[in-house]
């Protein structure tokens, strides 16, 4: 059985042809299935989780990257991850801005991503970790003051940008081939004086006594923190035009 | 012939890359090829190849397979292959080296020695024994 969880937003007034759209289109395609509106639920993470005990064979997050968000981190840590990883797949329904995370997967907008649904091309892919919080993309922290502490070496960089931890890359990058199964994290640090550096590693710690490190695009952590790639944790629905093999 | 802004085509895809604005501390031990742009102080290893760019400091040891250097390095060298010191070169150390080509104005102040120095004189050695047998 498919769940759709539809996120707060989609109730504003500018998304209800989208979701009208998408809700004929998997109605033709035979996707049907139950539907949990986010809006006005106090314990997400209990309702989810609820689904997945039920026997959803699919959670589908129709929305954007927070609304990935909100379900692996009602999946992952809690009793039912064991069955999730088991028995139950990821799929998204992108709608509105802010959703590298169902490009990365090949999945441009809603009329396509109902279609993949449908093709059931599945991948098991890794996760990043920093401290209790699981990302699917990418962090990001100012590289300014930032230092990174291997289990040998530290690295620190001197100079403005940007450092990104990379689990999988939402475009296809030439600087770097990310790939999500292969349990590395892609760091990529790019000064305002235009050098680059780049270095993959399983885990490591990072300080940065004035920025906070944003992940996915939607949630901030403070530092110090541990950061590591937690190896082949879910199972995702996925696009041909994904950004990995 | 020398082009020192250029990387030779096998580190365009290094798998470890580090910047001119960063520095590096401890032991790094890399996989794959590494490019030095920036400082590094401790040691340096790989089984694969190594490029220190002309701006990059580097006070380590250097372990590696072939090397190739336009920067500043203090520390000792130990190259299995292939070592290349550019033009801006500036080595304080002893080296170690398979095979070896200097630019003009590159500067060591070290002790040198190949990998095939002690092969050669143990072939010398075997050559005298023949001879002396023959005689």
């Amino acid at each position: 059985m498919h769940v759709y969880i539809y996120d707060d937003y989609l109730n504003r007034g500018r998304y209800n042809k989208t979701v009208n759209r998408i809700e004929i289109r998997l109605t033709d395609l035979g996707l049907n299935g139950k539907i949990i509106r986010l809006s006005g639920i106090k314990n997400i993470r209990g309702t989810i989780q609820n689904e997945i005990r039920l026997g959803a064979k699919t959670i589908v997050a129709v929305g954007n990257n927070q609304t990935v968000n909100k379900i692996i981190g009602a999946i992952i840590e809690a009793d039912i991850y064991g069955d999730f990883q088991k028995n139950t797949l990821l799929g998204i329904i992108p709608v509105g801005p802010d959703n590298s995370i169902a490009t990365s997967f090949g999945i441009k907008n809603e009329g396509q991503a109902c279609n993949i649904l449908l093709a059931r091309r599945i991948k098991k892919i890794d996760l990043g970790l920093i401290g209790s919080y699981y990302f699917l993309n990418e962090a990001r922290i100012e590289s300014l003051g930032t230092k990174i502490n291997f289990a040998d070496y530290s690295i620190e960089a001197q100079e403005r940008g940007e450092i990104r931890i990379i689990n999988l890359l939402s475009d296809r990058s030439n600087t770097i081939k990310s790939n999500p199964h292969d349990g590395l994290l892609d760091i990529l640090i790019k000064t305002k004086k235009g050098d680059e550096t780049l270095l993959r590693a399983k885990n490591f710690s990072l300080i940065n006594e004035r920025y906070n490190l944003l992940l996915d695009d939607v949630i901030e952590v403070k530092t110090p923190n541990e950061v590591k790639v937690v190896n082949n944790k879910i199972n995702v629905i996925v696009g041909k035009d994904r950004s990995f093999d | 012939m020398f082009n020192r802004n250029i990387k030779p085509d096998k580190f365009k895809d290094a798998e470890t890359v580090i910047g001119a604005s960063i520095k590096v501390k401890g032991n790094f031990i890399g996989q794959g090829n590494i490019v030095i742009e920036g400082t590094l102080e401790g040691s340096l290893k790989t089984d694969a190849n190594i490029f220190v760019g002309e701006k990059a400091k580097v006070v380590a040891n250097i372990d590696a397979n072939d090397l190739i250097i336009y920067g500043d390095v203090r520390g000792n060298l130990k190259v299995k292959n292939y070592l290349s010191l550019g033009a801006t070169a500036k080595i304080n150390g002893d080296i170690q080296f398979g095979a070896l080509s200097v630019e003009k104005g590159a500067v060591i102040n070290g002790q040198l020695s190949s990998n095939g120095e002690t092969s050669r004189r143990e072939v010398k050695e075997n050559d005298k024994a023949k001879l002396d047998d023959e005689e």
